[in-house]
């Protein structure tokens, strides 16, 4: 990681420092800025068209009481943003959402932050360990969510079998209020991909630093949370961003865990997020001003918690290098 | 190290790896199951007679070939695009300077932050209203229009080559378009591998687009898969829904068994922000 950043740095300052280097040319040439543009154009009119663009045609149905269907809409101003803090579905399925955000991005930051901690360790056959251990990071998700589903199926899953086995009686697993165990399972078999990010950062944490710490006398614990952590703490700030923006917007694997895949209203109350509750409202209830309001209220949550795990972080994560925004 | 601390370490990651492969244990054997032996409760740990005919009859039952070209051409399309688009845009932030370009770049790194899923059904919304909708034009758009993720690892790449290189290439008349074609990108190939093989996983195993933008006999194997086994009452048939998992998901493994280092380097270095 750290090495990346430095990279950034190095390859950012030559580039500054370009037209005094070339002397005679006269800074950035015209040509250059042409091909310059020519070369970022694809990029550009690629998030215009399809970013914010779009943001903003959600933004304008929000404002009004489209069906999508009828061409006759109203504007009808910020009516639907009061209406979202009157419904009780929408309040509740955002509730749910950041519980389970709460519950599975730390939980799997820190599974994924064990694992690596002991398989950067000298072991026998540790490629074999962490090539298996993240393999099911690599399913895709509908792979995985069926499988899950098999897993806990009444009749002909793993999960009663082995409760069978010791007596117990079956449990129906994929509706309330256990389906969301399942999702959570579902989601900590991926924690290899967590593993993969903290063990890439462990790796650019010179070796010497630890050690030179521990010949000064500190123990194995003290090195670890004095030096591993706080030079780690770049990398785990980045899987708690990254982890929570796609926590807040799951759907496909709620849908397929458990639903009947038919549909989002046939997602279990557990499982019954934010994102589930706005596929509902666009496609199911026709409610496209509606539904384009709660869209938004989601973007400035997530960039206001965004925000806010950044501005809080700012004095405990440890930069080797300045973070390249910042210059 | 302890000898008794190595060994409880050895435990501890053995028992790790068991649980994360027995999920895929019991998805391979479910799809060995006949309906009889799906039927019996508690389950059976390994099927009595295993049963083949369920790959066939998960082949048979939905349209899978169909499926299968739609997402190997779905998978195609995003796959060069996105790569050759993000290696074009990546060579501009790498090698050329102009006004603006800081800004752009730090916009660029704050996209990848942005939420997906908010924009893809107003996307949805907007090609719906084109007629674009059930084409694959949507797949075409997003490729050209690259990866923030990608075009960063190529312009990290990028801006590593040394620049006597395309100097001399300047001096020869040479333009952009030239040095970044016959120069950077055939020296690229670590990142294209990378790029390859992530674009290549996420458009294949993309469920959220393909059920949106697609109608459900024109759909990927990602679509059929999750809504196509069902028998006339609307029940999963379980055995063909793993047979079916089985196949869709085993070209991403076999690639991943092959290509590991490609793997862990596109996913190990997202962490470098």
């Amino acid at each position: 990681m750290s090495s990346a950043l430095t990279e950034v740095r190095r390859s950012a300052a030559p580039a500054a420092a370009e037209p005094v280097a070339q002397g005679k040319q006269k800074p950035p040439s015209l040509r250059q800025a042409r091909a310059f543009y020519l070369f970022v154009a694809p990029w550009i009119i690629g998030f215009v068209a399809l970013t914010v663009f779009p943001l903003g045609y959600a933004f304008w149905l929000s404002l009004t009481d489209s069906d999508g269907l009828s061409p006759k809409t109203h504007f009808v101003g910020f009516a639907n943003y009061v209406e979202i803090f009157q419904d009780p579905l929408t309040i509740s399925s955002l509730a749910k959402t950041g519980v389970f955000t709460l519950i599975t991005v730390p939980l799997s930051i820190f599974a994924g932050l064990l694992l690596a901690v002991m398989l950067n360790q000298r072991l026998m056959a540790r490629g074999l360990f962490r090539a298996l251990i993240y393999l099911p990071a690599v399913v895709p998700p509908v792979g995985a969510a069926l499988t899950f589903r098999l897993i806990f199926d009444r009749d002909a899953g793993a999960a009663n079998g082995i409760l069978s086995t010791f007596g117990a009686d079956p449990i129906t697993w994929l509706v309330d209020p256990n389906a969301r165990y399942v999702l959570y399972g579902l989601v900590m078999w991926g924690c290899g991909g967590a593993m993969i990010i903290s063990l890439a950062g462990l790796q650019d944490i010179p070796r010497e630093l630890v050690e030179a710490a521990q010949v000064d006398g500190a123990s194995y614990w003290q090195s670890f949370t004095r030096i591993t952590i706080p030079l780690l703490s770049p990398v785990i700030l980045f899987q708690v961003i990254t982890g929570v923006i796609a926590s807040l917007q799951s759907f496909a694997p709620l849908l397929l865990s458990s639903g009947s895949l038919s549909g989002a209203g046939t997602v279990p109350q557990g499982n019954y997020m934010y994102m589930i509750h706005v596929f509902a409202q666009y496609f199911s209830a026709s409610r496209f001003g509606y539904a384009s309001a709660m869209l938004w209220l989601l973007f400035a949550v997530i960039l206001v918690v965004t925000l806010i795990i950044i501005k809080v972080s700012a004095k405990t994560v440890f930069y080797t290098v300045e973070p390249e925004g910042k210059r | 190290m302890t000898r008794s601390y190595r060994y409880a370490l050895y435990i501890v990651l053995l028992a790790v790896v068991l649980a994360m492969l027995s999920p895929i244990y019991w998805l391979v054997q479910t799809s060995l199951k006949s309906p009889a032996e799906m039927a019996s409760f508690p389950p059976t740990w390994w099927p009595s007679a295993p049963r083949f005919a369920n790959y066939s009859d998960a082949v048979s039952s939905v349209n899978f070939v169909g499926a299968l070209q739609n997402s190997l051409t779905i998978a195609f399309i995003t796959t060069t695009l996105t790569t050759l688009s993000s290696a074009w845009v990546g060579f501009g932030f790498a090698r050329l300077t102009a006004p603006g370009k800081k800004q752009l770049f730090v916009i660029l790194l704050s996209t990848m932050m942005l939420p997906g899923i908010v924009t893809l059904v107003p996307t949805y919304l907007i090609f719906a209203k084109l007629h674009m909708v059930n084409t694959y034009w949507p797949w075409v758009a997003w490729g050209l229009g690259g990866s923030a993720f990608l075009i960063f690892l190529f312009r990290q790449f990028f801006a590593g080559i040394p620049k006597e290189m395309e100097e001399a290439a300047i001096i020869d008349g040479c333009g952009y378009v030239g040095i970044f074609w016959r120069i950077f990108l055939p020296q690229s190939w670590p990142v294209i591998a990378a790029s390859v093989i992530l674009s290549f996983t996420g458009a294949w195993g993309d469920f959220v687009g393909p059920a949106m933008f697609l109608s459900q006999d024109s759909t990927t194997l990602a679509v059929a898969m999750a809504t196509g086994y069902v028998n006339d009452k609307g029940l999963p048939l379980n055995n063909l829904v793993a047979a079916g998992a089985v196949m869709y998901v085993l070209p991403v493994l076999v690639l991943f068994m092959f290509m590991q280092k490609r793997f862990v380097s596109g996913f190990s270095t997202s962490g470098i922000k």
